[in-house]
């Protein structure tokens, strides 16, 4: 039975092949301090695992130029170990415990979206493995009790609070009709939760709640019954996908809506792809250039947005700023800690309290940052040019909200 | 049992056994190898050996994942609340608890898509060939898209299983226990096939591919062997839904339990590139297919679906009967094949 013999050469070969992939303990090796991170690169979020990569990338050079991490008297530099996880929740906790288990690897570095966070998580978790994660906001995160998980953003049900406040606010102090529409994913799912709240706080009623579907392409039966009812704001989230969605449709459609709060329009660089039709929409954002915080490795807001630009072609969306930050978040702890022991360097993390040009951070015992507010921006447009401008917080406002959207036939 | 395969199965249950002392960073990998295995033998059950191809049978894989995992919870703790943020914090498994859960779960998971598969297949087992996989692909899509509406079970936000219980031994644990689980199921589920294959029930199932209505004609009451060959699959797929749920530990509508653009591709092309319609087929395709895919993740970062589409696009053209149609090709007699010389050459003269 020659056939067997085959088969049983083949399975030796596996065998040799796993035994020789050799099991490196790999935490640090020689003057490397490795961290490891499952991103999206392919997928549906690739766009944003992208954006999410070169921001670790862009912190991990400028760290390691300016003189790099130092604890216990030696001089480290930091690299990191990823993977694809395809934007993928199964893929992604696969590959956590590869980064583990086979890598070696003892500090994590977030993935892109909140789904794949929470995959990732409990696997950190159980294996006592810190995280410090820049893209996870969706609030159930915060909620389960996890000891080694620290996110650098705001939680997703802040996002669209401001936004349904600001429209009563503009209102009169008068309760608003809400039309919303979110994708079935943790993140949107959590904003659409913070967007009930704020509902419910203002008395305001939602007169139209749907739920799209991921790999979002169409939501003109949404709009279609938007253009019926005649809502004061329109909510959409679905990641980038679903703000080009959205701003396409509504374009063509013709929708009038007197304000149109929407996420991911930075990622999705909304205001070059789609112009003068996505003028004034309003999106809730983790971070803004012209925010004024400060740190000694990018300088503020308006450097990091230069050099970004210098370096990678284009304008850095919020995603590549929070992960960069989280760098800094890393460095930080593991100075302070001066040791390269997990445990050490989780407990310095929960008391992480420094600002970085992406803001300032500060841990609560579940791990989320409350030192940061979110902010607003609308995109508005001079002649061809259009860009996305602060109006929220008030701080920071560089210009002025612009309420009602006039109406299609005005433009 | 001759010997040369008592050596062969011995081997294959010792290495399988110790894989998790020898490879203890690999665990976790092998594991999902047994149930990719399991995945491509049950495909085969009906692209294989019945000869239709389903693209549904990821179906059974999501509910079984659903299920096992709502049994686990549900059995002790009211499942709403969990789902709802932090219930896994205020709800803690005992030991004793956790391992009944997952018992009763495993078998639910198993029982109830092998019903689901009984009365689906009498409603769709009729259609034929294309009519067949295309309604089948409409059935894993559906059910995710059901599954990511229903608040209960976590809708679009997904669910967590039960964390492993705290005073038992720690990670390493947890991973050999569910190694040792999704061995035991290969090997099972490898038997059974084998055991069934040899039985009229798998001539039957041969006869509905070579020619469906020959065989009708023929008095055999086709419909209920196809039926019957689906529940199979149905169950093996639902308790490696269950599984897969508890070890990656975060259930999710369309992109863990119910993912046809992954498993449900993969459950084919496994089959395929080892050569459907053959016990060891399954096996060594979907072998193959995890080495190369992992190996691709590791070396073409980014580009690991284009080396994978090559290699798809290499099988196709240069072994379109997969490895072990073309082994069977090369030397038939190790198959059991007799090659009468004078009548190949005449045939080759004729043509």
């Amino acid at each position: 039975m020659k056939i067997k013999n085959i088969i049983i050469t083949f399975i030796s070969a596996i065998a040799l092949v796993l035994s020789s992939a050799s099991i490196s303990l790999a935490k640090v090796v020689g003057d490397k301090i490795i961290l490891g991170a499952a991103v999206s690169l392919t997928g549906k979020y690739s766009t944003n695992g992208e954006h999410t990569k070169n921001g670790y990338n862009f912190a991990v050079e400028r760290i390691n130029s300016m003189g790099g991490v130092k604890v216990g008297g030696k001089t480290y530099k930091f690299d990191i170990i990823y993977y694809d996880d395809e934007s993928n929740s199964g893929r992604a906790a696969q590959l956590a415990e590869r980064l583990i288990k086979q890598d070696g690897v003892q500090y994590m570095l977030g993935p892109y979206s909140s789904g794949l966070t929470k995959a990732i998580a409990p696997v950190t978790e159980e294996n006592k493995i810190p995280m410090v994660e820049a893209n996870g906001a969706s609030r159930s995160l915060f909620t389960k009790g996890y000891k080694y998980l620290f996110a650098v953003l705001s939680a997703a049900n802040q996002y669209l609070e401001v936004a349904i406040d600001l429209a009563v606010e503009k209102n009169g102090g008068n309760p608003v009709k809400i039309a919303m529409a979110f994708e079935q994913d943790a993140f949107s799912q959590d904003v659409r939760i913070g967007v009930v709240e704020a509902a419910k706080r203002t008395g305001s009623k939602i007169i139209i709640d749907d739920k799209l579907p991921k790999e979002l392409n169409d939501m003109a039966a949404t709009l279609a019954k938007v253009k019926a009812t005649k809502p004061d704001v329109l909510v959409v989230s679905g990641h980038s996908k679903g703000a080009l969605t959205a701003i396409r449709q509504i374009a063509e459609m013709k929708v009038d809506v007197k304000m149109l709060a929407m996420t991911h329009c930075d990622a999705s660089k909304l205001a070059k792809q789609h112009g003068k039709n996505s003028e004034y929409a309003l999106c809730a954002a983790q971070w803004h250039k012209s925010l004024s915080y400060k740190d000694e490795f990018f300088g503020d807001g308006m450097q990091y947005d230069k050099e970004f630009k210098a370096q990678f072609g284009y304008a850095p969306p919020y995603q590549a700023a929070e992960s960069s930050a989280a760098l800094l978040v890393w460095k930080d702890a593991f100075e302070r800690a001066n040791s390269l022991d997990k445990d050490k360097v989780r407990d310095a993390l929960s008391k992480t309290e420094m600002q970085t040009f992406y803001g300032n951070i500060k841990f609560s015992p579940a791990g989320q940052n409350i030192a940061k507010p979110m902010v607003l921006f609308q995109v508005r447009c001079e002649g061809d040019k259009c860009e996305n401008k602060v109006v929220a917080p008030t701080k920071w406002a560089a210009a002025k909200l612009v309420h009602p959207i006039p109406k299609w036939s005005e433009r | 049992m001759k010997k040369s395969n008592l050596i062969l199965y011995g081997t294959i249950l010792i290495l399988g056994l110790v894989a998790p002392f020898i490879f203890p960073g690999f665990k976790l990998q092998i594991s999902f190898l047994w149930i990719l295995i399991v995945l491509a033998m049950t495909w085969d059950v009906q692209g294989g050996q019945m000869g239709y191809n389903t693209f549904g049978n990821i179906l059974f894989f999501g509910v079984g994942m659903y299920l096992c995992a709502s049994v686990q919870i549900g059995m002790f703790f009211p499942l709403a609340e969990w789902t709802e943020a932090g219930g896994e914090k205020t709800f803690v498994h005992t030991a004793p608890q956790y391992f009944q859960g997952i018992v009763f779960g495993l078998l639910l998971a198993g029982i109830i898509p092998a019903i689901i598969a009984g009365l689906i297949g009498y409603g769709i087992l009729g259609l034929r060939g294309h009519y067949f996989a295309i309604c089948t692909l409409g059935l894993g899509i559906a059910a995710g898209e059901i599954a990511g509406g229903i608040e209960l079970i976590g809708a679009g936000q997904g669910m967590t299983t039960p964390p492993w219980p705290k005073n038992i031994g720690g990670t390493e644990l947890r991973s050999q226990f569910f190694y040792y689980i999704c061995f035991g199921l290969v090997i099972f589920t490898f038997l059974f096939l084998q055991w069934a294959y040899k039985t009229r029930f798998g001539l039957v199932l041969n006869a509905i591919r070579d020619n469906e209505d020959k065989a009708e004609a023929m008095g055999i009451y086709t419909m209920r062997y196809k039926i019957i060959g689906w529940m199979v699959s149905a169950f093996f797929v639902g308790i490696a839904g269950g599984l897969m749920g508890n070890m990656v530990g975060y259930i999710e509508p369309v992109e863990v339990a119910f993912a046809g653009p992954t498993f449900g591709v993969f459950m084919v092309l496994m089959a395929i590139l080892g050569g459907k319609g053959t016990l060891w087929g399954p096996v060594i395709g979907a072998t193959v297919f995890h080495l190369f895919k992992e190996g691709f993740w590791t070396f073409f970062l980014g580009w690991q679906y284009v080396a994978l589409g090559v290699l798809i696009v290499v099988i196709v053209v240069f072994f379109p009967e997969g490895i072990m149609g073309w082994l069977r090709e090369k030397y038939p007699e190790k198959f059991g094949e007799v090659v009468d010389e004078a009548d190949r050459k005449a045939q080759v003269e004729l043509k």
